[in-house]
């Protein structure tokens, strides 16, 4: 609620920048919930998770540029698409172990942005421009003023937000939180932990997908960088300084994430290793991140 | 579409060469992971460091073989000095702490290499004694390239009897088979651990040394170098020696087979690899641990 | 899902001939096993006859090198645990093996909740699921958890939590129940609490039990397998066992382990 109250101050007062700057943190932020999704509900820590930000963005530029589909029906197809991508990637790795995990998730980042990179269709290393923006005459807006694409972005953040919470409540989300605390005893009892793993695995990598088409729909531009691993590993740190297993908490990340990754980078040509130093201060010393120092404050135990 | 012979021989040469590499960066990685079931993904940066401070030593001291002597030695060092200070305290966690602290450091890592050496792409030259070519079927192949198949294939004789005939290799060997069992046998796994992380520091400066010649060296070079040896150590198999060997040899001749003869579908090459591999062998065509 | 022998008359729960080796260990040499209905068996053995290996061989955590297990007549020797589960056979574990920072209602309910495989409901919250809820206090009546409900599971003490081990087994309705030492580590009082507990459990449970207090083994068991070395020295009832004179000298006579 707080949050929402911040961003609606935020559009009402900000500038074009700072719009700008809220469509950007309300996309991240739905990235940031799908990989906290997998990371912390379902407890598999993928470092390839900009592969599926980047297939959505790519389908739609393909479905819109090479199809002439209307962007508005390109959209939900797209994240239909990844999805049927994730399910056959999510078949063949859900099975593996953590650290494995993270090798092959890292893997098949990297494959996509080798792909993509080099695919001739898609622009390569350049990548395409020139998506069209979904119509919103009929409700009065323009997608290409920040200050509508800032409200469809923070609605749609908010739309993820109030799914997710609802799936973590129902019993599916109990039991994706009880194969997470204790898979082998969830197993001895009757559930296909793999099954569930798969689930959260493909629902994680559609929201991530959304994520994508909205950037795409925001810059009207898909480029191989979407893909690349340090995108990943940006969306990890963020997921983990704003603090694992919470929803508010990949919020919260994505939102200092992307102001710090702004400022640090005009200050500083070296801002990665800032962030690399202050993610190691958070892996270590708050690992619950900031939304755990901070329910540590306001209540007794973090709301996990 | 057949290449002559010649060009053959190049090429086998060549992946070969990537191979023998990929094997000397990925072996080091392989035992610490069935070790310790502990990723260093920071395993890249060493590399880089290696192939800098090469740089940096050539510079000063003129002589290729010093560079490759000491430049090993400071990597290996720096990887202990991470080790001691920031991995030890994360001992009693999981290992997915570490290995995202490993993570961060990729990116300090970086960042250091640009403020000490800037953004630019270098080389080396390859040392007097190797710089000319030796002809190979009539076709001129660089020596130097052949001095570095040679010295992969040293060192994984080198590391094959380590592991084979000496104390410390028969304790990694148990270590790698049954964690637990072996410590609770007394033997001091840690130590056994720190030891292998070092020697696998060690071998990734090496690498960085080595290759510098061949190819080029740039902030960054160590994320390009760690998903292929990464898939090489999904391919062959965690934890041993001989997955490593196989992996290396398999996936450098994967790339390098496949920029010939698919150029458009080259680097997707080894992927397809790991994916068949995934597919068919999930844990790897030769694990140290054989799972159910 | 083959219907073969489904609900037929004969044996719940059989193993047959299961061998298991580890390298040159041979953990287990050809035991088998048959339950009926309702039964209520107990293995006993020496530490490291292979007590564990086996309960882990019939419940699918370890393949065997040859040998087959049914459950009520259907070849199970294939399937998982998860499977196994759901055709109705389960275990409780002889380490603690719980749901860590859950309180002992929401371990059971979720455990209901898998049981029932509601697992597949994302749309309602799982507070709401009163059945499952009800059923959840049930169990935690009978295991005589009900005053800690809400407490978190990592904060009872070793004899409650053993409690809520076999309750959790319990809370997804087994045909067949397996105990692995259900009363390991615990005090005089535990272990008489514990006795209650299995001497409550429903007639037509099928019951197997890793003990090694022999004063509750011959307490409740109809039958009794002995184990030594992986293979079956002797299997009869209580009296057969008490009279064997293999038994009397490898195992009876030997001094409390």
């Amino acid at each position: 609620m707080v949050l929402l109250a911040a961003a609606i101050g935020t559009w009402w007062f900000a500038g074009y920048a700072g719009q700008d700057r809220l469509g950007e943190i309300a996309i991240a932020a739905i990235f940031a919930m799908s990989l906290d999704l997998m990371v912390g509900y379902g407890g598999m820590v993928s470092l390839g998770h900009a592969l599926f930000f980047g297939l959505g963005a790519y389908a739609l530029a393909g479905l819109t540029l090479f199809l002439k589909w209307p962007p508005g029906l390109a959209l939900p197809a797209s994240v239909l698409l990844t999805g049927l991508v994730a399910f056959a990637i999510g078949r063949l790795i859900v099975h593996l172990g953590g650290v494995f995990f993270i090798m092959v998730t890292l893997a098949f980042g990297q494959m996509g942005w080798a792909w993509f990179a080099r695919d001739r269709l898609f622009g390569g290393i350049a990548g395409l421009s020139g998506i069209p923006q979904i119509d919103l005459s009929l409700l009065g807006g323009d997608l290409a003023n920040p200050a509508d694409f800032a409200i469809v972005a923070v609605t749609a953040a908010t739309m993820v937000y109030l799914a997710l919470a609802r799936l973590i409540e129902s019993p599916f989300g109990a039991v994706v939180s009880a194969l997470h605390r204790n898979a082998g005893r969830a197993r001895a009892l009757g559930c296909p932990v793999q099954s569930y793993k798969l689930a959260v695995f493909t629902i994680a990598a559609m929201l991530a997908s959304l994520a994508g088409t909205l950037q795409a729909q925001r810059t009207g531009f898909v480029s191989p960088d979407l893909l690349v691993w340090t995108s990943s590993g940006e969306l990890l740190i963020m997921v983990i300084i704003g603090g694992i297993g919470s929803l508010l908490g990949p919020i919260a990340g994505a939102a200092l994430w992307t102001l710090l990754h702004h400022y640090l980078s005009a200050v500083t040509p070296y801002w990665m290793l800032i962030m690399g130093a202050f993610f190691i201060a958070i892996v270590l010393f708050a690992a619950e991140g900031l939304y755990g120092a901070l329910a540590r404050l306001a209540w007794r135990r973090p709301h996990v | 579409m057949l290449p002559d012979p010649a060009s053959l021989v190049i090429q086998l040469l060549n992946g070969l060469q990537y191979g023998m590499l990929l094997f000397l960066l990925s072996v080091g990685l392989s035992v610490v992971l069935g070790l310790m079931n502990f990723i260093n993904l920071a395993h890249g940066t060493l590399y880089m460091l290696g192939a800098f401070l090469g740089l940096s030593l050539v510079g000063v001291t003129g002589s290729f073989w010093i560079a490759l002597a000491c430049a090993p030695l400071l990597a290996a060092a720096i990887g202990a000095l991470f080790y001691g200070v920031l991995l030890r305290h994360l001992q009693g966690e999981s290992a997915m702490k570490q290995v995202l602290v490993t993570f961060g450091l990729i990116f300090i890592g970086i960042d250091t290499v640009r403020m000490i050496w800037g953004d630019y792409e270098e080389a080396i030259a390859a040392p007097a004694l190797l710089a000319d070519s030796i002809r190979i079927w009539g076709q001129p192949y660089p020596a130097y390239r052949l001095f570095v198949i040679a010295l992969g294939l040293v060192v994984a004789l080198l590391l094959w009897l380590g592991l084979e005939r000496t104390r410390l290799g028969a304790v990694v060997r148990a270590g790698v088979d049954d964690r637990v069992m072996a410590a609770s046998l007394g033997i001091n796994i840690d130590a056994a651990f720190f030891g292998v992380f070092c020697l696998g520091c060690w071998l990734a400066g090496l690498a960085g040394v080595a290759v510098a010649p061949v190819l080029q060296i740039y902030p960054g070079m160590d994320v390009a170098i760690l998903i292929p040896t990464l898939i090489v150590v999904v391919v062959g198999g965690p934890g041993s020696l001989r997955g490593a060997l196989l992996g290396s040899l398999l996936i450098g001749m994967a790339e390098t087979f496949g920029a010939v003869l698919l150029p458009d579908f080259a680097s997707f090459m080894i992927y397809a690899v790991m994916v068949l591999v995934l597919l068919l062998r999930p844990g790897g065509l030769l694990p140290a641990r054989q799972t159910a | 899902m083959r219907s073969h022998g489904w609900r037929g008359g004969g044996p719940m729960f059989r193993a047959e001939g299961l061998y298991k080796s580890f390298g040159a260990l041979e953990v287990a040499r050809g035991i088998s096993l048959t339950l009926p209905r309702g039964a209520r068996h107990a293995i006993v053995g020496p530490n490291g006859s292979g007590k564990t290996t086996l309960f882990n061989l019939l419940s699918g955590e370890l393949a065997p090198d040859a040998g087959r297990v049914f459950i009520d007549g259907r070849d199970v020797t294939s399937m998982p645990p998860d499977a196994r589960a759901r055709a109705g056979l389960t275990r409780s574990f002889q380490k603690n093996n719980l749901f860590p920072e859950l309180t002992v209602l929401q371990s059971l309910a979720v455990s209901v909740a898998i049981g029932d495989g509601a697992g597949a409901v994302f749309w309602r919250p799982f507070v709401r699921s009163a059945d499952i809820f009800r059923r959840a206090t049930a169990i935690a009546d009978r295991i005589r958890l009900t005053s800690h409900l809400e407490t978190v599971v990592d904060t009872l003490p070793y004899g409650t939590q053993r409690q809520l081990e076999i309750g959790l087994a319990l809370a997804i309705e087994p045909k067949i129940l397996l105990l692995d030492e259900p009363t390991a580590g615990m005090s005089a009082d535990e272990t008489a609490e514990m006795a209650k507990l299995i001497a409550a459990l429903p007639e037509d449970l099928t019951l197997l039990v890793i003990e090694h207090d022999m004063e509750i083994v011959f307490d409740f068991a109809r039958r009794i397998t002995v184990l030594d070395y992986g293979s079956v020295l002797a299997e009869g009832t209580p009296a057969e066992i008490r009279a064997s004179p293999e038994v009397r000298r490898r195992y009876l006579g030997e001094t409390a382990p």
